[in-house]
Order: structure tokens, then sequence, then C-alpha cells
């Protein structure tokens, strides 16, 4: 039986080797697979892929509105405490007082990009953009504000 | 003098002064480095007589087994690094006194022979074959006795080789329930 | 026809002509030198592109592409660069040693350039025990990598000569047995004898299935012998930095680096003369007609052809296999390699006995 395992296992290494040979031989062939992109001689028409995370935004739409409640969880969710919400107290017609964000402030500089508080927002109103050119000379500027000044939560989002 | 002669000379002063190194520096490492150095000195000497296999043997066992076994042998002991500790005067005069003794025993024997040149030295061709035919024949110059016995002896330590390294088997511990 | 045979006659003669026999000697030794270090700095410089590239296109990218034409100048950039590099040398390293090891390792990779037929007439030294002659000096390049290892006074270099002498010497075995298998066919050692026997076809395909399978091994473990990827543990950068030469920098560097590719060269000069006729073209038996169209390719075409397909192959290899584990590797040598190319070897005698080989 030995002598069986012994000669079964010359021939699993030689066809699992000629495996290996053969997918990297395609691509050696194949040279319109090469996903490498050329940065700044593209930078004008670049093509990054959907999933890449540059960096957390919150999404307003044209009537600067947004859908962030101010709940926090995406604080909370926050391994390297990032994010740091600020709210306030909004007085509604009715004349009951109403939590609603006043600063979502957003430290870049300790953001690892894991994309927890994305998954958190029970609301949607976060997400990952694919921008990358984030070199400043200052470091204050990495801390954003990501809420847009006057901007205020959509009607009917809870 | 010919330039066979002068480079026979240099040939000649490289074995001995790397050999005296070898002997005399006090770190261990630095020691078989020379002896190696020494032993590439015999084999080039080897193909300056035009006994290529011969060269090609001594630099396969010398510098390629027992040099690199003896480095290895080295990195295991822990002072590899240090300098020895100067011997001994009196140390240092009986291993010159055994040296020179041995170098007169040497030249005496070898003025004794009368090495005598033949009139027409024959062109001397040295074919792989022939040694081989050499080493497995019966008549009377062949070697195929101390051939087999070497491989006998090999064969053994080998077989040692193995037994020392093969792993021993756990006792099973009973276990007493 | 264009040959490199008629070209060193010619330069002989004229040497010979023009100056006393000891004068055109010397002369010869500067013209042969000249040559060989022209060789291994253009070698250098096509290796080292070509496995960049390789390696990217292997792995779905660019490679360099921004010195000269498509980045064919790159390596020319990292010459330039590692000859400004200060060479450094550790506090607490055996100088001397530390300084020698890299020519030694230079040395050793020169040396063995001598016996290897570059084309018809065309080698530095026609040794009758040419591969031999090969396999002994090769071995001397281990020492050069202890020295290195050990003199560098760090423990990630000495580990990495430890198991790079372990590999080695182990690994030389396969080596010998597969070269020995091709040896009992021609039953000479010399080069130009192996090259010459194989007139009317290339071992690889005369010898039947004992050839192929010693080509295998023989790739294997001049694989290993190299210190290439999958077998690199001598210098893998994941756990011991750089192995031997971590503490190098600079020219010492570079001729470490120089030494590796060279040293691919040669065994696959090797591979190629064993096992693929070396600078003999393809030949079919007695097809006289196919022979004759093959015989105007020149012959340093073939040779070079042949082993930069090896040089390929091996790359091809490296590029797609993830290193071997310590343990693995001498699994692999001494339950795997070592049995079978030894029986292979009995098979091969037997074939040559009995005359089965075309």
């Amino acid at each position: 039986m030995f002598i069986k395992e012994y000669f079964k296992d010359i021939y699993n290494a030689i066809k699992s080797l000629l495996v290996g040979m053969k997918r990297t031989g395609y691509y050696f062939t194949h040279h319109k697979e090469i996903i490498t992109q050329q940065y700044p001689d593209n930078r004008l028409e670049l093509n990054l892929p959907e999933r890449f995370r540059g960096e957390v935004v919150m999404t307003h739409d044209e009537v600067n509105e947004h859908a962030c409640t101010g709940c926090s969880a995406c604080e909370l969710a926050c391994p390297n405490g990032t994010i740091k919400i600020i709210n306030k107290f909004d007085i509604s017609p009715e004349g009951k007082k109403k939590k609603a964000i006043d600063t979502f402030v957003y430290h870049l500089e300790l953001c690892t990009m894991c994309g927890l508080c994305v998954e958190a927002c029970p609301t949607n109103a976060i997400s990952m953009a694919n921008t990358f050119e984030h070199s400043v000379y200052n470091r204050g500027q990495l801390t954003k504000q990501l809420n847009k000044p006057g901007s205020k939560l959509r009607a009917g989002v809870e | 003098m010919s330039a066979a002669a002068i480079i026979f000379y240099i040939i000649a002063a490289f074995i001995l002064g790397t050999g005296l190194l070898a002997v005399t520096t006090r770190k261990i490492f630095r020691a078989s480095i020379w002896l190696l150095f020494s032993l590439i000195g015999i084999a080039s000497l080897y193909f300056w007589m035009q006994l290529e296999f011969l060269a090609a043997v001594q630099i396969i066992v010398y510098v390629g087994g027992i040099v690199v076994l003896i480095i290895f042998s080295i990195f295991l002991t822990i002072k590899s690094g240090e300098e020895m500790p100067k011997p001994i005067f009196k140390r240092n005069l009986f291993a010159i006194l055994g040296a020179l003794s041995g170098l007169a025993y040497t030249a005496r024997q070898i003025s004794l022979y009368k090495f005598q040149l033949p009139e027409n030295p024959a062109p001397f061709e040295l074919k792989v074959g022939d040694i081989g035919r050499q080493m497995l024949s019966t008549t009377d110059h062949g070697y195929l006795l101390p051939f087999e016995l070497i491989s006998m002896l090999l064969l053994a330590a080998m077989i040692g080789c193995i037994v020392i390294a093969l792993k021993q088997k756990e006792p099973v511990k009973q276990i007493q329930s | 026809m264009f040959s490199l045979e008629s070209i060193t006659t010619l330069v002989q003669d004229w040497l010979n002509k023009t100056f006393s026999p000891n004068l055109a000697l010397f002369f010869e030794f500067v013209i042969v030198g000249v040559l060989a270090i022209a060789l291994f700095a253009g070698l250098g410089l096509v290796l080292v592109i070509m496995e960049r590239k390789v390696a990217a296109w292997i792995q779905i990218r660019l490679g360099p592409n921004r010195v000269g034409p498509k980045g064919m100048f790159q390596s020319l950039a990292d010459t330039v660069k590692l000859i400004m590099k200060e060479g450094l040398t550790p506090d607490g390293a055996d100088k001397f040693l530390f300084n020698l090891a890299p020519f030694i390792v230079m040395m050793v990779a020169m040396l063995v350039l001598a016996p290897i037929g570059f084309a018809k007439g065309f080698h530095i030294w026609d040794i009758n025990i040419g591969v031999l002659y090969v396999s002994a000096i090769s071995s001397v390049s281990v020492i050069g990598i202890l020295m290195a290892g050990w003199a560098s006074n760090n423990k990630y270099s000495l580990l990495g000569a430890m198991r790079s002498g372990a590999q080695m010497v182990s690994y030389e075995l396969s080596v010998g047995l597969s070269v020995l298998s091709i040896i009992v066919l021609t039953g000479s050692l010399g080069i130009n004898d192996i090259v010459l026997s194989q007139q009317n076809g290339w071992w690889i395909f005369k010898g039947h299935i004992p050839a192929i399978i010693s080509f295998v091994i023989f790739i294997i473990a001049v694989t290993a012998e190299t210190n290439r990827a999958p077998f690199d543990l001598a210098e893998a950068e994941s756990e011991l930095t750089a192995g031997f030469h971590t503490e190098y920098s600079g020219m010492k560097f570079a001729l470490f680096f120089l030494a590796e590719y060279i040293n691919i060269f040669i065994v696959c000069a090797i591979g190629a003369t064993l096992f693929l006729g070396g600078w003999m073209p393809f030949h079919i038996g007695n097809w006289e007609a196919f022979n004759h169209i093959m015989d105007y390719i020149p012959s340093f075409l073939w040779f070079f052809g042949k082993t930069f397909f090896l040089i390929f192959l091996i790359m091809w290899v490296r590029w797609t296999f993830p290193r071997l584990r310590v343990d693995q590797l001498l699994n692999l040598e001494w339950k795997y390699l070592l049995p079978i190319s030894m029986f292979n070897l009995i098979l091969m005698t037997l074939v040559a006995i009995k005359g089965w080989h075309f």
C-alpha cells in the first residue's frame, strides 16, 4: 500500500504543478489581462474598482438633504474613534424636541477604511468613496466635517 | 626558468603560505578557510600537471565535502567567532619541532629516491573511461577489491547513520484505570 | 556561412603570425578574459530585465516600463544605482572574510564558464572531464555563501547560510545522478563529445522515458542548487530578510546578485548541452534534407535559444509556486528525487547496454 501511496503522491504533485503552470502561462501570454494602471499618466480617465475604499463620505441629494439621523451607530462601530458626532435638538413644528445632527466629524488620519461604520449605519447615510489623493500639507486638514453646511435631514427618514 | 616552472612555484608558495596561515591563525573559522585555500592550491597543482580528473575529485571530495563538513561543525560550536588564546610556548615549540622533523624526513626520502626523467615522455592522455575500467578490472593492476571493500564500508556507514538517526518509538504508556 | 569558429581561427592565426608564441598566448588570455567579463555584464543586464518582465506578466502586471523603450534599459539604471551606493561593512563582522565572500562566489561562477561550448568549435577550454569539472567547481560556491553568512555576524545571515549549505549539499546528489544518466549514454564527460553524440537527435528524444525523467529531476534539482524559488529558503525574504546577503550593500551585493544569475545561466547551459544538444541544430535521424536546412541557423543561436528557453522555464516555475518548508525540501530530495533518480540511472544503464536508444 505504501508503494501505491508513493506513486499517487508523485502523480498528484506533477498534476498540480502542471495546473499551476498552465494558469501562469495563460497570464504570461495574455497581456490584455494586465490590471496595472499607470497612475499619474491616466489621472483624467482613472478607472477605479467600485469596491475600492478611499474615505467615508455622506451622500447628499440635490436639495442638500442627507439621511443621517445622528443615531451615532457609526461612532460606536468605529474601532479607532475616527468618527465623532455632535448632535443638536431641533424643535419640530408640533413643538416636540427632536434629535438631529449638528456636525459629523470625521478624522481621515485615523481611519483604516475598514467600512464598519457603513455597515452599521441604519439609514445608509454614509458610504465609502473611492477618492484616494488625500495628501495635504497640514494634518488639521484631514479632519473633515461630512455633513455640508446648511444641509438637513431628508423628510421621512427615521 | 620557463613559464610552467614559474607557475609551479607560485602555486607551491600559495599552498604553503595558506597552510601556514591555517595553523597560525587564532580564529577557528578563518583556519578552515585557509585550509580550504590550501586544498584548492593542491587541486590547481593537479591541473598544472594536467591530471584533470584527479583535480576535480580533489575539489569535490575535499572542498565540496570535507571542508563544508568542518565548517558546519564549526558553526555548531559556541565559540566560533572568538579569538583563541595564544598557545603556550612549550606547546608551540614541540609543534614546530614535530613539523620540522616531518619535513626533514620527507626531504630525505625524496632525495634518496632518484627521480629519472624518461628519454621521450609519452604524451599523457587520461580518459575517464579508462579510469572506470581500471577500477573494476580484476587483472594485475586492477582495483576491484579495494573499490568493493570501500563501497561495503560506505554502505555500513550509511546503515549506521540511518540506525542512529531513526526515531525511537515512544513507549506506549499503559493507562491504568 | 557565418560561424564563430572561423573568427577564432582567424584571430589565432593573425596573433601567431605577428607575435611570439608566448605573447600570442598572453593576448589570447586577455581576449578571453575581456570576452568572459563582457558576457557576464551582458547576461546580468539581460537576465535581470527578463526576470522582472516575466514576473510582471505572470502576475498580471506591467513590470518596469519607464527607462528606455518598454523599460528595456531598467537594469542599466539599477546598475548605476548599485554602483553609487556605499558598500557598508558591519562593525562586528569579520572584515576580511566579509569582503572576500562575494569575490569567491563570483570567481566560482567565472571558472565554471570555461568548459561550456557556446557554438561549434567555440569554447574556452575543451577539458575532457567537462561535466565533472562543472559539478566540482560549482560545489565551491557553497563555501562562499557559508563565508558570507558567518562573516556578517548576523543571525539571519548565518541561518540563511546554513540552510543554503544543507540544501546545496543535498541537491547536488540529484543533479549528479541525473547528469550521470546522460553520461552513461554518451560514454564521455567532455562537453564537446556529448554535443557531438547528439548529431542524429537530442538525448531527450533519443533516450526515451528515462531521459525525460532525468531532465525533470535535473530542472528541479538545479533550481534548488541555485537557491531560487520555490527553493529559496536561503534568502526567504519573509523569514530571514535576505538570508546570507542581508548585510551586503552596493557593489558587493551586486556581485552576489550577478553570480546568482550567472549560475542560472550556467546550469541552464549545462542542461541544454546534456539534454537538448548544446549548439547542435535540431536533427532527426537521417533526414538529410531536413538536417541540412537546420544547419543554416548558426550554432550559437541554437545554443543561446535553448539556454534561454530553459532559463524561461526556471523563471516560470519560480513565479508560479510558493516556497517550500525546510522539512518539505528535505523530504522531496531524500524521499522522492534521490530514489527515483537512482532507479532511473539503473534503467538508463539498461537502455545503454541493450542499445535501445536511437
